[in-house]
């Protein structure tokens, strides 16, 4: 059973589930209301949803009590390991995606930060050492 | 808290870094060389301004454990499914820092969701360590959710299912 999810704000639901299914692999689980869509990609779940008024009664993207409203971007990001990042790349360059940085090569991983259709990070990489590989432990 | 009386047998826990199941796994991985791609464990970012702070609250709060802490600047968590990366950002010849020079911040809305089984108790342990709240309890559908902040004000939901919650099936 999976416990964890991610949830990302959105602009638009239907614009940002059509872009992770099309360009990063994932699935989509449920969309049962304009402002909410359930996808899955392995371990990960992604939840998108898109501002919605204090009174809906899905509760994720409400205002704060203060009426602060949620918005999309931000630097904190989910990661998706991917076996040849420079091809990665290159599909996405091709495919239209933006990209927030260009490849670089950190401790552990060569990574790549790109946006999804509302500014959001996703944060690709490729380990270069044992320890930031993702397995079966 | 009322003192457990066993305490007192116990012998004091002693730190061992790394962990020998962590020792253990690396070098199962390492024996089999490139490792398998099927399995993705969920991956997160956060940014965060002080990294000791941080490996606290999300430690001794929020049940995670630190697997990784190799400098000053990065510590890699674990609860359950979920690996959490914390970075410090700025400094010297740091990674994550745009060619242009931006920064990249805490904080923002999009968040990673944890389970707990008692949100009230989860919500009442996290008041008392004067955590701060962006939002109180509230029920959504499927789920009462509580969404807190880390000593930086990056964004942590909590979630316990209520009755009309459907997990995924998984394959």
């Amino acid at each position: 059973m999976s416990t964890v999810s991610v949830r990302y704000i959105v602009d638009d639901v239907d614009d940002a589930q059509a872009f992770y299914t099309r360009h990063l692999g994932f699935q989509l689980d449920m969309h049962p209301d304009p402002a909410f869509a359930m996808l899955s990609r392995g371990d990960l779940r992604l939840v998108l949803v898109s501002p919605v008024p204090a009174h809906h009664r899905g509760g994720g993207s409400r205002p704060m009590p203060d009426g602060t409203p949620q918005r999309p971007g931000g630097w904190n990001r989910f990661m998706l390991q991917v076996p040849d990042l420079e091809a990665a790349a290159a599909t996405l360059r091709r495919d239209g995606v933006r990209f927030r940085t260009d490849l670089v090569t950190g401790v552990g991983t060569k990574q790549v930060m790109i946006e999804d259709p509302s500014g959001n990070p996703i944060e690709l990489f490729e380990p270069i050492r044992a320890e930031a590989r993702l397995t079966e432990t | 808290m009322p003192t457990d009386p066993l305490d007192a047998l116990r012998l004091p826990p002693v730190p061992i870094d790394p962990r020998p199941e962590f020792a253990a796994a690396l070098w199962r991985r390492i024996e089999a060389g490139p490792g398998p791609l099927d399995r993705q464990t969920a991956t997160v970012r956060y940014f965060v301004t002080d990294l000791g702070a941080s490996v606290d609250f999300y430690c001794r709060l929020l049940d995670f454990e630190e697997e990784l802490r190799p400098s000053p600047v990065f510590a890699m968590l674990y609860r359950g499914d979920l690996r959490l990366l914390l970075s410090v950002p700025g400094g010297e010849g740091a990674v994550h820092t745009l060619p242009d020079g931006t920064v990249p911040q805490p904080g923002g809305w999009n968040r990673m969701t944890l389970q707990v089984a008692d949100l009230a108790a989860t919500a009442e342990v996290l008041r008392s360590h004067q955590v701060a709240f962006r939002h109180d309890v509230q029920s959504g559908i499927g789920v009462r959710t509580l969404l807190v902040e880390d000593p930086s004000g990056n964004p942590v939901e909590l979630i316990e299912p209520t009755s009309g919650y459907h997990e995924r099936i998984r394959p």
